[in-house]
Parts: C-alpha cells; sequence; structure tokens
C-alpha cells in the first residue's frame, strides 16, 4: 500500500461490508480460494496474478446464452466474475445485454452443475475418471465410422470446424443442429429470392415496420441487436411506425402502434391483400414481380381476405396507404407464419410485399460473403432434429455426442426420441447441467462453462461491422474436474488424428495457433501478432470486412399458400410461443429468469395457457383454472390465463418449462408444450411445423390463483403511463 | 448524515415535503433520470440487471404470491382502459423503480431516521439502523420499498451461487427493509475516482456518462439515461429542461404544453427525480 491511501480509505476500497471478502481479526483483509474442496485464506498481501484486491477488472468474450453471439464483458473481482455487460465495441450488441446474457453468472454458478465424468454402470451413472470415460469414447468411436453423430446446437467460429473435422477423420457427416427457436424457412426464402439466406435489416431507415409474428424485440435471431436498431427506428426518420400481426402478442407486439390478432396460417392472405391494395389501388410499381407472382397477388382482393381473415376492409387498406406514402418500409416474418405446413409459400408471399414496396437493397441490404467457411454459423434448425430421429429409429447412428442440445426435452413426443435414443447403442452428453437428454446418456462428460472457456464466434447475423467475436475465460475452472469444449473435442482429435493435432497442447493452443495463420489483413497491430491477439482479445473481436453485395432479386415461384381447414374435434389454434427468458427451456435452471415475470402475461415460476376472454368465457373457463389442452399426440395440464392478446381461435402456451431433471429450479414446474405438438413438417423445408397443431381443451376442475407480478391490469385512471399521438412527438421533438 | 445531525434539524427535515425537500441549496449531485416510455420494450434486461448487480434475492413461487418479491426495478404492464376486443395499441409497459423523491414521504415517518436523504439527492436507507417498522413502506405511493421477511441468505444463493454476489454491498436480512440505490456502489466509485484525479483543493468533478446505473447500462433501447441534475451539461439534466420538467413543484407550468416530460405523482409534492416521457402511439 502506498503512503497515500490511509486505511479508511483502504477498507472503503475494499468494499462496504462485502460478502465473502470478510475482513480478519488482524484487520488485514483475507480473500477465500477453493481449492481440491478445501477453503484456504490467503492474505491479501499474497495476491494472486492479475489481481488486484478490490478492484474489478473487465474482460470480453462472447454471450452464448442464446445463438446470437453478442459481446459481452465480464467484471472480475478475486478471481470471480461477477457481472456481465454487453461489450460497447461489437456493432451487434452495442454495450448492451438481454436478461438472458445477463444471467449467464447464474449458469456459472449454478449448484446443478455436473462436476466430474460419469458413465453408466449397471443401469446408473457412476463417476469416473476422465482417461476411463475417454477410453470408453474413443473405443466405441474408432468402429463407429459413418455412424457417429454430433448433435449440437447453432455452432460457429473454430469449435464448428472443430466438430466438422472430427466427423471428417471418424469418416462420418452426421452433424445433426438443432433449434427450436430458429429462422430457418424465413431463411430458405430469402436464400432463393435474394440469394443470399441472412440479409441485412437496416431497421434504421426503415419509417414503417410491418411485422407478421417476427418478435424482433424479444426471441427473433438477434434482439439485443435489433433492439438498438428499433431504437433509432423510433426516434429517427419521424419516428417510425410499428405494426404488429401475429396470433398472440409477443414482446414486439406489446410495442406495436398497431396490433393485429391473426389465425396462424391466415397471416399470407392479408400480406396479399395489402400488396393487391398497393399494386392496384396505389398504382405502385409492379415490375420487378413475376406475372404469376402478379397473378397470385390479384387473386387475393381486399373483401374477399377481409372475410376469410377477419381484418377489417377498411384496416387492411389504411395499412396499404401507410405503406405506400411512408418509404423506405420493412415487412417481416416469424415463428408463426413459418411454422404452418405451407410456411415457405406464406413467408415467400409476406417478401414480395417488400419486393413491391422497393425495400430491397433498401432497408434489406445483401452483406458481403464472410472469408473461412468454416468458421461461419452453422444455424441449428427442427428439420435436423426430425431427421436425428427418423436416422437413429432406422439404426443408422451407432455413437451419438450431445453438447448443447437437448431433444429428449424438447421434441414432440410424436417425433419419437425416445426410441430414437433407446436405438443408439453409445451416448455421449458433454454438458453443464444433467438434462432429460444427458441422463439417458451412457457417458456424462463435465463441459467448461463458457465464462471458462476459450473459444471463437462468428455470429449468423452480424450487425453493422462484420466480426470474428473471441471468447476467453473470464475465471479459473470453477470445479477442477470441468473441461473446455474445444479441449474436449481436440482431445477426440487427437486420437483420430495424432499427427495433425498431437502438436496442441490443449484448445487455447490451437486457436492460438489458428489465429496466426490468419492473413495479416485480419491483425490489427502490423507485423506484430501477439499484439494482435492481444488486442483481439481486449476488445473482444477480429473486425472482418465484407462488402455489401448488390442485389438481384429471383422471381421464385410462389404458390398460394393453402390455409389449413377447421378441425371440429380440435378447434383451437395452439402457440407454443418462445420466451425471452426461459428461451427454448435451457434457462429454466436459472432462478433470475424463473423469478422474472412474464413480459406480457407477467405470470412467475410457472406455465399457462393464454385465452382470449370471449373463448374462455364460451366455454366456462376462468383466470386460473387448470386446463387439460389435448392434441392427437398427448395432452398437458396447465393454467388459464384470460388476456386479449391472444386471437378467439387460438391458445399460446409458452415453451421453457415442464422439466424433468433438469435441477432443483426447473423441475417440476409447468408443463412443455412442445411434446403435445402434431409432427407436421413445413412442405418445403422440412422443418417442424411448430404453430401447426390444433387442439381441443376441457377443464379440469381445479383452480389455482395465478401468480403474477401487478395486481392491476388497467391504470385506474392514474397518471402512470401517458400516450400521446406521434403528431404530438413530431411536433415538440426533433425525431 | 448522523443521529446527531438528524435529530438537531429535526423540524427542517419535518417540513421537507411541505416546503419542496431537503438541502435545499447545498446539493453536492442530485443524481436523476429520465425514462423514456416510447422507446422502452418491457424486455426486462434492467430488471435482471439489478437483480446481478444489488444481490437480489430470489423468494419462490409462494412468497412471490404473497407479494414478498424484492425486484427493485420492476417493469409493469398496463392494457388501455378502452372496452375494445383487442389491445390494439400494444402494451403499456413502465419501469418503476425508487423514484429517489426529494421531499420524499417515506422519510419522515421512519421511526429511527434509517431512511434519509444525502447530500447526493439520494433517498438512502441504513440497513444497520433500520428497526423493520415498515412504515416507509406503507406510505411510499409508488409502492418500491421491499421488506425482508425473511433470512434469505439461507435459500436464495446456495453454494456455489453465492459466489455471484457483489462484493461491493451487503446482503440483507431479515427485518430489514431495502429499495432501489441508484447504485450507489457505483457512484461511490466514481466520486473516488474523480476525488483520486483531482488536485488537492479543487472541486472533484465527476464526468456524465463516466459510469451509469445497472438499469441504463444492460437496457438494449437505452431507455434510461441517468446523471446528475446538478450538472448543467448532463444529458439528464439535458432531458429535463429540453421536456420543461423542473424539480421542487407539485405541478409543471410547461410553455409548450405539448412536451412528453413528466413526473408520475408530483401532484402528492413528493418531488420526484425521474422524468418520465410519454409513450407515443400512431393511429393506423
Amino acid at each position: 500500500m502506498s503512503g497515500t491511501v490511509n486505511r479508511r480509505d483502504f477498507l472503503k476500497m475494499m468494499g462496504l461490508g462485502g460478502v465473502s471478502a470478510t475482513l480478519g481479526g488482524c484487520d488485514l483483509p483475507t480473500t477465500v480460494t477453493l481449492e481440491e474442496g478445501k477453503e484456504e485464506v490467503t492474505s491479501y498481501l499474497v495476491p494472486e496474478e492479475f489481481v488486484i484486491p478490490g478492484v474489478g477488472v473487465w474482460y470480453a468474450s462472447t454471450c452464448a446464452q442464446c445463438p446470437a453471439g453478442c459481446g459481452i464483458n465480464g467484471r472480475v473481482r478475486e478471481g470471480r466474475v461477477l457481472k456481465l455487460e454487453g461489450n460497447p465495441e461489437t456493432a451487434l450488441n452495442h454495450g448492451k445485454l438481454c436478461m438472458m446474457g445477463q444471467s449467464g453468472v447464474q449458469g456459472q454458478y449454478n449448484p446443478d452443475r455436473v462436476t466430474t465424468p460419469m458413465m453408466r454402470e449397471g443401469g446408473t451413472l457412476m463417476p469416473v475418471s476422465w482417461d476411463k470415460a475417454m477410453a470408453a469414447i474413443k473405443d466405441k468411436l474408432g468402429a463407429a465410422g459413418d455412424r457417429v453423430a454430433w448433435m449440437t446446437g447453432t455452432i460457429s467460429g473454430h469449435q464448428a470446424a472443430l466438430v466438422k473435422n472430427h466427423l471428417d477423420a471418424v469418416g462420418s457427416a452426421r452433424h445433426y443442429k438443432y433449434e427450436t427457436i430458429n429462422s430457418a424457412v424465413w431463411q430458405a426464402v430469402n436464400k432463393d429470392m435474394l440469394g443470399h439466406a441472412m440479409p441485412r435489416l437496416r431497421m434504421d431507415k426503415a419509417k414503417v415496420i410491418l411485422s407478421f409474428g417476427a418478435d424482433f424485440l424479444g426471441t427473433w435471431i438477434s434482439p439485443v441487436h435489433f433492439a438498438g436498431e428499433y431504437a433509432k427506428f423510433r426516434t429517427h426518420n419521424g419516428r417510425g411506425t410499428l405494426i404488429v400481426a401475429e396470433p398472440k402478442m409477443s414482446i414486439t407486439g406489446g410495442s406495436a402502434d398497431l396490433w393485429l390478432p391473426v389465425r396462424p396460417g391466415s397471416e399470407a392472405a392479408l400480406a396479399l391483400a395489402i400488396a393487391n391494395e398497393l399494386m392496384n389501388a396505389h398504382g405502385k410499381d409492379a415490375s420487378a414481380l413475376s406475372p404469376e407472382q402478379k397473378a397470385l397477388i390479384n387473386s387475393h382482393g381486399v373483401d374477399a381476405v377481409a372475410k376469410t381473415t377477419g381484418v377489417d376492409a377498411g384496416r387492411i387498406k389504411r395499412i396499404a396507404n401507410m405503406l405506400n406514402e411512408r418509404t423506405p418500409s420493412l415487412v417481416l416474418a416469424g415463428a408463426t407464419v413459418e411454422g404452418q405446413a405451407d410456411g415457405y409459400n406464406a413467408v415467400a408471399a409476406i417478401m414480395l410485399l417488400n419486393v413491391l414496396l422497393g425495400n430491397i437493397g433498401n432497408t434489406i441490404e445483401v452483406p458481403g460473403d464472410l472469408p473461412f467457411a468454416q468458421l461461419q454459423a452453422a444455424q441449428g434448425s427442427t428439420r435436423d432434429l426430425v431427421a436425428f430421429a427418423n436416422d437413429a429409429k432406422a439404426k443408422q447412428v451407432d455413437v451419438a455426442l450431445f453438447y448443447g442440445a437437448n431433444p429428449a426435452y424438447g421434441a414432440p413426443d410424436a417425433l419419437g426420441v425416445k426410441e430414437a435414443l433407446d436405438a443408439i447403442a453409445f451416448k455421449v452428453a458433454v454438458t453443464l447441467f444433467q438434462d432429460e437428454t444427458s441422463m439417458q446418456a451412457d457417458v456424462v462428460l463435465p463441459a467448461a462453462s463458457y465464462l471458462e472457456d476459450w473459444g471463437t464466434h462468428v455470429a449468423a447475423y452480424q450487425g453493422g461491422q462484420n466480426a470474428i467475436t473471441m471468447q476467453q475465460p473470464l475465471m479459473e475452472k470453477l470445479h477442477a474436474e470441468t473441461r473446455g469444449f474445444g479441449d474436449i473435442l481436440l482431445g477426440l482429435l487427437q486420437a483420430a488424428k495424432k499427427d495433425e493435432y498431437g502438436k496442441f497442447a490443449d484448445y487455447y493452443a490451437y486457436l492460438r495457433n489458428a489465429y496466426s495463420a490468419m492473413p495479416a489483413s485480419y491483425k490489427s497491430i502490423a507485423g506484430n501478432d501477439e499484439q494482435s491477439w492481444n488486442a483481439a482479445l481486449q476488445t473482444g473481436l477480429i473486425k472482418v470486412d465484407a462488402p455489401a453485395k448488390t442485389i438481384k432479386v429471383a422471381a421464385v415461384a410462389v404458390n398460394a399458400p393453402v390455409a389449413e381447414k377447421d378441425d371440429t374435434q380440435y378447434p383451437l389454434r395452439l402457440v407454443a410461443s418462445a420466451r425471452l427468458g426461459l428461451w427454448d427451456g435451457r434457462h429454466a435452471n436459472l432462478p433470475w429468469l424463473q423469478e422474472a415475470p412474464d413480459q406480457i402475461s407477467k405470470v412467475v415460476w410457472d406455465s399457462w395457457a393464454e385465452l382470449h376472454p370471449a373463448t374462455a368465457e364460451k366455454m366456462g373457463i376462468k383466470q386460473g383454472d387448470q386446463i387439460k389442452v389435448s392434441s392427437a399426440h398427448g395432452s398437458v395440464t396447465v393454467q388459464a390465463v384470460l388476456l386479449k392478446g391472444v386471437h378467439p381461435d387460438v391458445i399460446a402456451i409458452p415453451m421453457g418449462q415442464g422439466h424433468e431433471g433438469y435441477g432443483r429450479y426447473a423441475d417440476g414446474r409447468g408443463a412443455n408444450p412442445l411434446k403435445i405438438l402434431n409432427p407436421i413438417q413445413e412442405k418445403k423445408t422440412g422443418e417442424l411445423a411448430l404453430a401447426a397443431t390444433r387442439v381441443s381443451i376441457s377443464k379440469t376442475g381445479e383452480h389455482d390463483k395465478v401468480v403474477h407480478m401487478g395486481s392491476s391490469d388497467t391504470q385506474m385512471g392514474r397518471r402512470l403511463v401517458v400516450t400521446i399521438p406521434a403528431e404530438q412527438l413530431r411536433r415538440t421533438e426533433e425525431v | 448524515m448522523s443521529l446527531k445531525n438528524l435529530f438537531g434539524n429535526w423540524s427542517a427535515y419535518r417540513r421537507g415535503n411541505e416546503e419542496g425537500g431537503y438541502h435545499r441549496d447545498d446539493y453536492e449531485h442530485l443524481w436523476g433520470m429520465a425514462i423514456n416510455l416510447d422507446v422502452c420494450i418491457g424486455c426486462n434486461a434492467c430488471s435482471t440487471a439489478c437483480y446481478a448487480e444489488n444481490n437480489l434475492a430470489v423468494v419462490g413461487k409462494e412468497k412471490f404470491a404473497k407479494g414478498q418479491a424484492m425486484h427493485w426495478m420492476r417493469i409493469e404492464r398496463y392494457w388501455d382502459d378502452s372496452e375494445k376486443e383487442f389491445p390494439e395499441r400494444g402494451a403499456s409497459f413502465l419501469p418503476m423503480l425508487c423514484q429517489q423523491c426529494n421531499a420524499a414521504t417515506c422519510e419522515p415517518v421512519c421511526p429511527v431516521a434509517a431512511t434519509y436523504h444525502t447530500p447526493d439527492g439520494l433517498n438512502a436507507q441504513v440497513y444497520n439502523r433500520c428497526i423493520g417498522s415498515r412504515y416507509c413502506s406503507n406510505n411510499c405511493p409508488f409502492r418500491v420499498r421491499y421488506f425482508n421477511f425473511y433470512s434469505y441468505y439461507e435459500s436464495s444463493w446456495p453454494e456455489p451461487l453465492n459466489m455471484q454476489l457483489n462484493p461491493d454491498l451487503t446482503v440483507r436480512d431479515k427485518g430489514v427493509m431495502e429499495k432501489c440505490t441508484f447504485c450507489v456502489q457505483r457512484i461511490r466509485v466514481a466520486k473516488d475516482k474523480a476525488k483520486m484525479a483531482t488536485a488537492p483543493g479543487e472541486k472533484p468533478k465527476v464526468e456524465d456518462g463516466s459510469f451509469t446505473t445497472a438499469c441504463a447500462q444492460a437496457c438494449p433501447t437505452s431507455a434510461i439515461t441517468f446523471g446528475d441534475y446538478m450538472d448543467a451539461d448532463s444529458q439528464v439534466s439535458k432531458l429535463w429542461k429540453q421536456q420543461q420538467v423542473v424539480r421542487r413543484v407539485a405541478k409543471q407550468k410547461k410553455e409548450n404544453t405539448d412536451l412528453r416530460g413528466y413526473r408520475i405523482f408530483e401532484e402528492l409534492n413528493v418531488d420526484p427525480s425521474i422524468m418520465y416521457m410519454e409513450r407515443v402511439r400512431e393511429e393506423v
């Protein structure tokens, strides 16, 4: 300590009443370190390397809580990561971080983490040594050849490259990438129409955004990025107008100027009617459309569509009028449109609006191709889940390795994933927590968390600045027996290809070597590899230039989307809605996210079914009644919550709960709506049609209080949230 | 504020409400906020960031049902009062946290002066002085004071979850009232840093934007602006000025009545330190 700091200042620096940094009897600050399960008290006079007692240091890394891949800064103090913030260096999340990203520390320190390798002996998983576990895996891999499969979530960077290299080494091409929440159908349409699956969306330039079920502020592609762009949209260009048409109000719908309830499957007709009005009433230039596309639009007259969708004709005309007057605009299509048997055509029909409105090349840009094809995001889909289930049931998979994917929880029962898993002779789960899939594994390998591990990531959706983002350990491994995913992959590769991978002591060495091998243009400090590497770690990213391309719109054949017929046995349409929070169920073990109220219904710690009050009244259902929701493939029992933000023909049950074997915070809560979905596949892409299941409901006679935040749904005349017309804002503020 | 000082100025202290606040002219800082409700999307990022920063206890479903949740920052969601079949204008989201009232109704009712006003304009809570009478919570019109009915450290952070706890502030025990502090631990660090960077004898200046609260830092749409109202160049004071919202009044007298800045419950003469900016909707 220097002479200028007195004892009082020193203590102040140490934190006021620190919890684990306590003061010893002789007034010397002490720290508690965990070593081999033994607590040792070490004086701060002997500080660890890089540790300044009482001072938090920020390290950059990449968030892994959802596939968006935001940059994070972790606050590290006394060797522990305490708080995560967004990394301001990234164009993607511009220093911001969502609730799931914030909760990364609760996964890191979760009391239910797997801390030791386990192997099945006599039917139960028993702790074993790493050597024994890895030997068993290598033994099984040796003979399996093309019957080896990896199943992961969305994966990118050098981890993706190593998974591929590992499969190549054993002679297999089976990499199943599985994400329930994805934008695969939308991307397939873009690929065909624009030549690029993931165009860059310029919400900041748009004056109107019309979203058909794309919850871009909550669960769609890169929510934190889009939220930042949305803020620009609302505060520039005269304040943009947001119109959202969807079956169940999402977070994005909650912020809409106009929220329209639509039956799942009727969105495309609505979009085509708007296009019809633009083309015929407003004379919009339709030269970019093919004759077939024009004919399709012409066959959707406003009045006829108004009748079938239940959306007022005058309203359709007003939306068309606004889109005509305010350009550029942006039209999006999300999960409830994609999740139909005819989802591709529905999304394509909606995309025609962008073509007609001249948004292509304006608010929809095509980014240049990123270099290093092997590092690009291998995005998850549900098509791969179906393929996995079918292949495994057909006895084509002998050894399956799982990382970041939990098919036993997320797959509809009708897909038979349980039988598929039973049919696989040897299953390995690389995981942080025991979950429904790892419980059925033969070997469970405890993974280091993303806050303890090395890696690189390439976000599937890049913001304004293309980049490879860095992941570096923010702290020592909390549990000594855990191992990084990259290290596990490297271990497997070293067994298969000793000559190529034997030289790397660990995954860090591999990454460091890979960075050195990159062309000089990726080094921020010319001629100095070491300093460039350090700079990449400090900023958390390697910038990549990929100039935007010009777009040529291909005249994709769009068939009239087939509206599904009514079903008298199952009168309601089930929407298994995604939550920013529990996501697809992977975050149900994080208590902050369980206790955070759902943004729209405000319910906590449970599952519920959202019903329109009119529908509920017809069936004699009251708020809090337990209802049985049955499809052709099963049933779940959940509590009814009456909300006006649902189409009367729809029942919405959020994903995320209904876990069995996912730790103390997740287990025994609510129900999983994914289980009862019909195994309908989207016709063109093979994606699971997640919004195409019909259900019937019946009362069980049970009733419980709905536990939610807030006692009043309205402001009761108080001046809490005041609403003004946009005109008034434009008069007073420069927007 | 020492107890001696407090009791010495008791009458001034009690008059706060009628005269528009304490420390009339001797504030060092006057921390305040502006929250733009037109870009708030109700996503809960702020609220979760607050849990992470301020060691807030997770109480579980049963206690949540009894209204014992400890969310210092919560997002209230209201529907329009209309009789319409659908909420066609979306939801109204309201981030609600302690308004750090300058003439706070919670302060004069505390029998032990555990809640008092700092020269920073903060409505502070002294945990080790609090005896848990809950008068303050009863008297708070915003319902933003949270009482520890239990010793949550026994259940909320099973090992090793406790390793996440922020060592810059305490974990509160049973019988103590707690609330939003405007991240006083961050304010303290910023002030200390400014002090260290200032030559002796000169007044330290905390640069606007050199730090912010956990909620404002996390907010994906930057709806929350935090800063020093006494610093005329700060973002927050510029916003207040732009909206013609002033302190120490029970009713704003705006030159331009179209401006959308307002303070919730200011008619109660509590002089809140948070200005909200009205939600905007376009007719389609």
